[in-house]
């Protein structure tokens, strides 16, 4: 198995990208106006108790000392403490991590299960009323944005329906699947309307493809042409398409997560940058890109796996 | 001979809301059992469309199957619905293509498109149809048919996937297969080893074949019975030996007259005076490597295209580059024109050391050596009428007044034989012909004193590539130019060059004045090139032999 060799050495390639990664976080989350003190203890603070905070959490150094603590306590495996909630960051990202994750595959099954059957429809009746459809509504997804319509599927399925609960997150798995089926959608519309658009083009080449044709004259029925043939072919491409839009998906978590009040990173970074939570904004920040290198890790293992061609090591 | 096989007034037609075109008229033949019979013509003429009409896999819903009738063992198959058709695509009619690499599912074992027909047809268990498909694989010549049916097609050469895709369509014993161009991409001695095997086949099985080609040749030395098509219609057929001794139809004639193979008695190619000359290339111990692989943790290792090659090429010389694909002939080319890095040894275009003074040799490269493709429309910007692309060289040439430019273009097209009115076309309305005369007229558009031509005759149709060739053969004699003809065609080498360059796996194996090489060749290597050149005449046996020479997947 000596093309999935490039596993072993790839994580060694990660370390320059999440090095550049640390440097523009670190910065970006600083260039950010407002005293992070002065948020922490008010606009009424005396300058002693300010000078005493940022003492206590090292703010008063320069930054690029604050950078080498920064990098001193990630070897160490911490992140540094919270401002707001008192408690390392490490922690706190541990105790959110899992809502975000169970989003993001959530939001990747329920695109794939909306892509793949609405593509194949509208690829098999090409040029006819089924697939004008099919290409008007998936244009469409694109342009609705995900907070419109993440208010309207709670208005229709859990105000109006009551199918679904309206926000949050639940403690039992039964309740976490309920919690996440309309988060979810509200990601996955958008992202299948890209895929469908791909997919749909991969199946009509590979309808009109030579490896059809020789399939149709060894008299292979239509259905195996298509599902044996044209749709291995055309998953390809997809799952690098879904690699490059996952960090799209990513950032999409963050406004889901606050539309459905979903206790995970996505809300943790949005109220770390309203209190100049720096620690946490560069934890939540260095945790997602670690998440999209690794999920491309996954994704390249994935194609490798789909693909005898491909050989990256 | 009973008859399998019979087509009677076949008509095909394209329609749609604007225009009509009759495709296929009147189309008759028929085909015994265990005859090979040789559908011959050039692109365009219908042959592959008269094919896939028979196993009713048009490939568009504007073709329509307007008359005729097709009879399969008695049975009316022409207007047989869907769910009948499958149970002889495959079954009864197996299919094999020109491009083997396309038509194979990359991601799909061998074995798997073996044995989905198997379990299909014939209702086969996976392991019954596992052990059947390893049988096939060994007999249409794979080595280790056991590991051939794990692997994938990119594993393979060119001649080992027309192997599998043969395996893949005589899986389920059909009576008839339909051979569509199925050698046009492969080398010529692998060309000649496939033939031999579908001859092998054919007294095996009691297989009856329909060789789809634009090669006479390639049916001369198959066939039993040959069909001339042109602009959809049959225009001549008959018993091979008959056909090609007494051909009646003029089209016939012409392709005949355009075979490559029959040596071009009124054209001998001129010797020229070399002893006192200064050579125009002058090529020395010349080594090409391209990294391949290599990485943060491995070592780069080198692929050696060229391995210290050395040869002459002197002024007013036709000089043909022969071999099969991959022997370094246009790496050598390139390397000859600075278009590729030398990694050792040296090239000097005519005093100028290109290894040495780099800059200013490659300047004169660019005025002085022009460069004609294999792919004339790829070559050719689609956005750029054929009058903007020639007057673009020689604006950056800036030897041409500007006034002057529409002149020289037309001159140039006047050189080529295109109508002056081509200077107003885009390369999407003209012929592949056309557009590389075109080529042509860009590359002389410099004035050059050394044409490069690198497979330019490969991609047209014989009765066009003897044009093109006429084309070159004029210009050399009238001219003064030099021509180096990289080729893996040796006919074509033959008839327009004096002098011929043999490579393999990037070394000169062998040269010399061409009537010397191909009358007794020195080399094994070229000898066996030489004896597996499709030849028009009927009596000589196909070169080459039934056993793959490359056994082993890559």
């Amino acid at each position: 198995m000596h093309r999935f060799r490039f596993i072993l050495y790839r994580p060694i390639q990660f370390i320059p990208v999440l090095f550049g990664i640390s440097v523009i976080t670190f910065v970006l989350v600083r260039l950010i106006p407002g005293d992070p003190a002065r948020i922490i203890l008010g606009t009424r603070a005396s300058p002693t108790a300010l000078a005493n905070i940022r003492a206590q959490y090292g703010l008063d150094e320069p930054m690029w000392v604050q950078y080498l603590f920064f990098l001193k306590n990630l070897g160490a495996g911490e992140m540094g403490r919270s401002t707001l909630y008192k408690i390392d960051v490490l922690k706190l990202i541990a105790t959110r991590i899992e809502p975000t994750l169970a989003l993001v595959a959530a939001a990747v099954i329920l695109s794939l299960l909306i892509a793949v059957p609405f593509a194949a429809l509208s690829a098999r009746r090409q040029g006819r009323p089924t697939d004008h459809v099919v290409r008007i509504v998936s244009t469409a997804g694109i342009g609705f944005p995900p907070f419109w319509l993440g208010v309207m599927l709670i208005i229709l399925f859990s105000v109006k329906l009551g199918w679904l609960p309206v926000s949050g997150y639940g403690n039992t798995l039964g309740e976490k699947i309920q919690h996440l089926i309309l988060p979810g959608l509200t990601i996955a519309l958008s992202l299948s309307a890209v895929l469908t658009r791909s997919l749909r083009a991969g199946m009509i080449a590979g309808l009109k493809s030579d490896v059809a044709t020789a399939a149709r004259a060894r008299g292979m029925p239509e259905n195996i042409v298509f599902w044996r043939h044209v749709v291995p072919n055309a998953l390809v491409p997809t799952v690098n398409l879904l690699a490059i839009n996952i960090g799209w998906l990513i950032g999409g978590t963050v406004v889901v997560e606050s539309v459905f009040a979903i206790p995970g990173m996505g809300q943790l970074l949005v109220r770390g940058i309203f209190t100049r939570d720096y620690m946490v904004v560069q934890g939540v920040a260095m945790t997602f890109a670690v998440a999209t290198v690794l999920i491309n890790l996954l994704a390249d293992i994935l194609t490798v796996a789909l693909d005898p061609r491909v050989d990256l090591s | 001979m009973t008859t399998l096989l019979e087509v009677r007034g076949l008509s095909v037609a394209f329609r749609d809301h604007a225009e009509e075109r009759q495709l296929l008229s009147d189309i008759d033949f028929s085909l015994g059992k265990g005859e090979i019979l040789g559908l011959v013509g050039e692109s365009g003429s219908g042959k592959s469309l008269l094919c896939r009409t028979i196993v009713g896999l048009m490939p568009s819903s504007k073709l329509h199957l307007d008359a005729g009738s097709v009879r399969l063992d008695d049975e009316e198959i022409a207007r047989l619905p869907e769910a009948g058709m499958l149970r002889i695509r495959g079954k009864k009619i197996g299919m094999i293509f020109q491009n083997p690499t396309s038509h194979l599912d990359p991601v799909m074992r061998i074995g798997d498109q073996i044995v989905e027909g198997l379990r299909f047809h014939r209702g086969l268990g996976r392991t019954e149809a596992l052990e059947e498909a390893r049988s096939i694989l060994g007999q249409v010549g794979f080595p280790d048919p056991a590991r051939g049916l794990k692997s994938y097609a990119h594993e393979f050469s060119g001649g080992m996937r027309q192997r599998a895709m043969i395996a893949i369509a005589l899986a389920c014993d059909p009576e008839i297969l339909i051979a569509d161009e199925p050698t046009t991409a492969l080398d010529v001695t692998i060309q000649a080893q496939i033939l031999k095997l579908l001859m092998d086949l054919r007294a095996m099985r009691g297989l009856s074949i329909i060789l789809i080609t634009h090669d006479l040749g390639v049916v001369a030395q198959t066939c039993d019975r040959i069909a001339v098509m042109r602009h959809g219609r049959i225009v001549e057929q008959g018993e091979k030996r008959q056909l090609l001794a007494n051909p009646q139809a003029a089209y016939t004639r012409e392709l005949i007259a355009s075979h490559p193979s029959l040596p071009d008695e009124e054209h001998r190619p001129l010797e020229h005076e070399r002893s006192h000359v200064r050579p125009i290339f002058e090529v020395d111990d010349l080594d090409v490597a391209f990294p391949i692989g290599g990485g943060l943790f491995r070592k780069r290792r080198d692929f050696r295209a060229l391995k210290r090659v050395s040869l002459q090429i002197f002024p007013g010389e036709t000089v043909g580059i022969v071999g099969e694909s991959g022997s370094g002939k246009s790496t050598l080319a390139r390397a000859m024109l600075g278009l590729t890095p030398i990694s050792a040894g040296h090239a000097t275009f005519d005093g100028s050391v290109l290894t040495l003074e780099r800059e200013a040799t490659l300047k004169r490269l660019r005025s002085e050596a022009a460069m004609v493709f294999q792919d004339p429309f790829n070559a050719l910007n689609p956005r750029f009428t054929i009058g903007e692309t020639i007057a673009e060289v020689l604006r950056t040439q800036g030897e041409t007044p500007p006034e002057r430019i529409r002149e020289r273009v037309g001159e140039l097209l006047d050189m080529v034989g295109l109508e002056r009115n081509f200077a107003g076309r885009k390369p999407r309305s003209m012929s592949g012909g056309q557009c590389q005369r075109a080529g042509i007229a860009r590359a002389l558009a410099v004035n050059p004193r050394v044409i490069i031509a690198d497979e330019c005759v490969a991609a047209l149709d014989v009765t066009i590539q003897a044009q093109i060739i006429d084309l070159f053969r004029h210009l050399a004699e009238t001219t003064g130019l030099t021509l180096v003809f990289i080729a893996h065609d040796l006919a074509i080498v033959r008839n327009l060059c004096e002098r011929v360059i043999v490579m393999h796996h990037g070394q000169i194996v062998e040269e010399g004045q061409c009537d010397e090489i191909f009358r007794s060749p020195r080399e094994d290597y070229t000898a066996a090139l030489i004896a597996a050149i499709p030849d028009i005449d009927p009596d000589r046996p196909i070169g080459g032999t039934a056993v793959p020479a490359e056994l082993q997947p890559a």
